[in-house]
């Protein structure tokens, strides 16, 4: 039986999917932390579909695709902080209006321009058959990421929470912005071509959203988060062996269970706990008439 | 005034225009002084917001320069010059942090590299929550207190923050009264201790209570100066305009006598402004919660 279940570490590429998928959980769900609360969540969505034009162009001028994917990116994610910050536009539609434009940007070269990169592939990704150049660029991008993200914290939540309370204390409030959508555009780009658009996306929502039924202090939901994050990777990349299922999707699936787990049973936002406070609320209300 | 006082906040010929081209603000000049609460008193619109985010950098004037104790607003904010105290409309009620922490915040500019609390920071927090009264509340989520409390954690983070500047953007709206008088000892023992006091506001009758001067503001400054002599009804005409409720009642109305002295009664749905005298009335008659008491030697 023990055999059984250690048997996916026996393959090299197995143990290899599955450390990735918890390094790049982990890193995600860091930033996933900060993104559900000002409206951001959808921007992994719009940084994966918004390479596309980066990756055509890189072909065309025969330049490694990560490069072409990261720059589009980071242009990509500066734009809708410049239309965010300059008009009196929603999140959703900063968003909707860069990403479409970058990928109807990308389709046209590309139709312009065909090329022999396969977009699908880039999109999807698949990390059991990721190559060690890939591991390597994960690996490089993520630990940047979760050392900044780690040491500045605290900072970014003082200007996420208020920004001009964050001016006002004098710190560097655009240098910060600009890091940590620097971070966000390389990490997305990073884990795309390992673990998929789809799964990335999940990856900056669904943790944070989750850990912020479970906590009132950003210390810890930061912490429930890459735990939930690194936890579910780790254990959907381990699955999907016995499964013989997409890792992605499986991935995903688990957050999404704890997430309706944690809708449920969280002990002070969740459901039950609601309609419990509601209910005694009424009783000593009631109890107060008589 | 008798005593000199030191200038902290030097503003010269500022003038501020959106990216919209909407002039907000032109030509101000204003000078204030440590130890002082200064009111600031204009219309919405006026640009009292945009004045403030100013002097804490957030927006850069387009004419004009802002001196803090002598040095660029940018210095001043790394040394930890100005405390703000937002409007609390502006804050997300929603996010997940604890009284405690958002006191704590105030103290991020006397930490290192990753601002970790030393032992310091959590005492400075300690004090500053008792001395809103928010001691008991200090674990609670900052959505789940009353109004007044809300707005006594935003004067605690900047109490721990401990600047020689307070500002207050509209410190009094949705506060009840005793959270109103309990903020305006606070801020008098402040400005006792040397503080400068800029507190935007439009509740009237609250401004001669506590304020030592008043700045009456519309896109420039109109008047400034001690409350006495600057808070007029004339002066207030001019910074409202017909925004204000007004009533009047003059000699033969009030006074058995051939008193020809009036009485007016201004108010922007807040605190009344009570003003007695010949044309209406120079003189301020509602210092504080004694409204109404008219001291028949004026």
């Amino acid at each position: 039986m023990i055999e059984y279940l250690l048997e996916p570490f026996s393959y090299n590429y197995m143990s290899k999917a599955i450390w990735v998928c918890a390094l790049v959980g982990a890193t995600c769900a860091f930033l996933s932390s900060y993104l559900m609360l000002k409206g951001w969540s959808l921007m992994g969505d719009a940084l994966a579909h918004a390479i596309v034009p980066g990756v055509a162009l890189a072909y065309i001028l025969s330049l490694p695709y990560s490069l072409g994917a990261f720059f589009a990116g980071i242009f990509a994610a500066f734009s809708m902080m410049i239309v965010k910050q300059k008009t009196k536009l929603r999140e959703d539609a900063v968003i909707g209006l860069i990403y479409t434009s970058f990928l109807a940007i990308g389709l046209l070269l590309v139709s312009i321009n065909p090329t022999a990169v396969n977009l699908q592939a880039i999109i999807l990704g698949n990390i059991l058959s990721i190559s060690d150049y890939d591991i390597q660029q994960v690996v490089i991008i993520s630990g940047i990421c979760l050392i900044i993200l780690g040491l500045k914290w605290r900072d970014m939540v003082a200007l996420f929470f208020d920004e001009n309370h964050a001016q006002s204390i004098g710190l560097p409030v655009t240098a910060l912005k600009i890091m940590f959508f620097t971070l966000l555009s390389a990490t997305t780009v990073a884990a795309l071509q390992t673990v998929g658009a789809c799964l990335v996306i999940a990856m900056v929502i669904t943790p944070g959203a989750t850990a912020y039924l479970l906590t009132d202090r950003f210390g810890r939901l930061i912490i429930i988060s890459i735990l939930l994050g690194s936890i579910t990777s780790a254990f959907g990349a381990y699955l999907s062996y016995f499964l013989n299922a997409n890792t992605g999707g499986l991935i995903v699936s688990l957050q999404t269970l704890i997430f309706l787990i944690s809708f449920v049973f969280a002990p002070k936002h969740g459901l039950l706990k609601r309609r419990k406070t509601v209910s005694s609320s009424y009783k000593t209300q009631n109890k107060d008439a008589i | 005034m008798s005593n000199y006082k030191k200038q902290i906040i030097k503003i010269e010929n500022v003038g501020v225009t959106y990216p919209n081209g909407h002039v907000a603000l032109e030509k101000i000049n204003l000078t204030l002084n440590k130890g002082v609460i200064c009111a600031l008193v204009g219309v919405n619109g006026a640009g009292k917001s945009t004045l403030f985010k100013s002097i804490i950098g957030f927006l850069r004037p387009a004419t004009g320069n802002i001196k803090i104790d002598g040095k660029s607003v940018h210095q001043a904010l790394k040394q930890n010059i100005i405390s703000y105290v937002p409007q609390t409309e502006d804050v997300d009620w929603d996010f997940p942090v604890l009284v405690e922490d958002v006191v704590m915040m105030g103290r991020y500019s006397h930490m290192g590299f990753t601002r970790r609390p030393s032992a310091k920071d959590k005492k400075a927090v300690g004090n500053a929550l008792e001395r809103v009264n928010l001691s008991e509340y200090r674990k609670r989520q900052i959505g789940e207190l009353s109004g007044g409390q809300k707005k006594r954690v935003f004067v605690a983070r900047a109490l721990a923050q401990a600047g020689k500047v307070i500002l207050l953007d509209e410190p009094f709206t949705g506060v009840d009264i005793k959270t109103e008088e309990s903020l305006i000892t606070l801020f008098k023992q402040l400005a006792k201790n040397g503080h400068l006091i800029l507190v935007s506001t439009h509740n009237l009758g609250s401004v001669p209570h506590f304020c030592d001067e008043v700045a009456l503001i519309n896109r420039t400054i109109l008047a400034h100066g001690v409350v006495k002599t600057t808070f007029t009804q004339e002066n207030l005409s001019k910074a409202f305009g017909g925004m204000l409720r007004h009533q009047q009642l003059f000699g033969s109305d009030l006074h058995d006598d051939s008193d020809t002295r009036g009485i007016t009664v201004l108010t922007d749905d807040e605190r009344p402004l009570v003003l007695y005298g010949e044309h209406g009335g120079q003189q301020i008659i509602n210092k504080g919660s004694d409204m109404g008491k008219v001291d028949k030697n004026d």
